[in-house]
């Protein structure tokens, strides 16, 4: 079995940095502005093959993603590093814990909020140094982090939805059944 | 498509729809009022890329044009209020935000803050708590 999660994992991985690549080519009114699409790797991980997997795809994303782009180190890698850490350790204390209270959008709305908070404090640590700037600039990210957190949600649900329907080999999934997954669930990986 | 987003919706829970509707009310609420909670501050300070290029009293009317990243902004100051009536940033909320007299003008793109801040010393309470 250790095998074949280390196969996931490099897999997932190899989609988180490719989503994330690909994602900086798209054009947002505001350069730090992104959708923060590698998070909906990270979030199924997470829900599909627990803790491990999510931190160990979210580490290998900001690494080998900062190999590319040759930020490796720099401010904005430690930006990325400590954001991603502390989104996914977020999201994986409310998929362990809240998995009965909250469904895919839900935790991913946790994840995108606290990955751009984090960013935001380290920001003001390592290079802004201006507390006003913290204070007006928290509205406009935790807005930007709802609307993408939103739409990654959904997407995440989708998906992992469809990866639990293609491993039971069943067609249907009774709707309303997808925020209550239980201890069956995570054996039947 | 539809129908799979109707789907959707009916599997989020109850506590999803309140974090996100507290999300964005905590959020436009804060987009408001947050300069309100700034104090009042004497001079304006114009920083670009984050270094000081300006410090000007509040109360003396006066037009500053800045180069920034991607152009120049240009600052108005009149009337013990400041505001930017032109920058070459694409979303222009710098000018969009209008005139203030406290809290600061932040354009990202263009890497221009433009803050209203006290005389003494220069920096406002908030920045003395920080430090």
């Amino acid at each position: 079995m250790q095998s074949r999660d280390n196969l996931r994992i490099a897999l997932l991985s190899a989609y988180a940095i490719a989503i994330h690549g690909f994602e900086k080519l798209i054009p947002t009114p505001l350069p730090w502005l992104r959708f923060g699409l590698a998070n909906i790797i990270t979030l199924s991980a997470l829900m599909l093959y627990g803790f491990r997997a999510g931190m160990t795809i979210t580490v290998i994303r900001v690494v080998a993603g900062s190999f590319i782009t040759g930020t490796f180190l720099g401010p904005a890698f430690i930006l990325s590093f400590g954001a991603g850490v502390v989104s996914t350790s977020a999201m994986a204390l409310a998929v362990r814990f809240m998995r009965n209270v909250f469904s895919a959008v839900g935790i991913s709305l946790i994840g995108a909020v606290s990955h751009n908070l984090t960013q935001l404090l380290l920001a003001y640590f390592i290079f802004i140094k201006r507390i006003e700037v913290v204070i007006i600039l928290s509205p406009v990210i935790i807005l930007v982090g709802t609307v993408t957190g939103t739409v990654n949600g959904m997407v995440t649900a989708m998906l992992v939805r469809g990866i639990r329907n293609y491993a039971r080999g069943t067609e249907e999934f009774p709707a309303g059944t997808a925020s209550r997954q239980t201890a069956d669930d995570r054996d039947c990986r | 498509m539809l129908s799979r987003l109707r789907d959707l919706a009916r599997t989020t829970t109850g506590a999803d729809r309140v974090l996100l509707v507290s999300l964005l009310a905590l959020s436009i609420y804060g987009l408001f009022f947050v300069q309100s909670v700034m104090p009042k501050g004497t001079d304006v300070v114009i920083e670009v890329d984050g270094k000081k290029t300006h410090r000007l009293p509040l109360g003396q009317d006066r037009v500053i044009t800045v180069h920034g990243r991607e152009g120049r902004t240009v600052v108005e100051i009149k009337g013990g209020r400041v505001r930017v009536t032109e920058s070459a940033c694409p979303n222009r909320i710098c000018i969009k935000q209008g005139w203030i007299d406290r809290g600061a003008i932040v354009c990202l793109p263009n890497r221009v803050v433009v803050s209203v801040r006290n005389e003494s010393g220069g920096e406002s309470e908030l920045d003395a708590v920080s430090r």
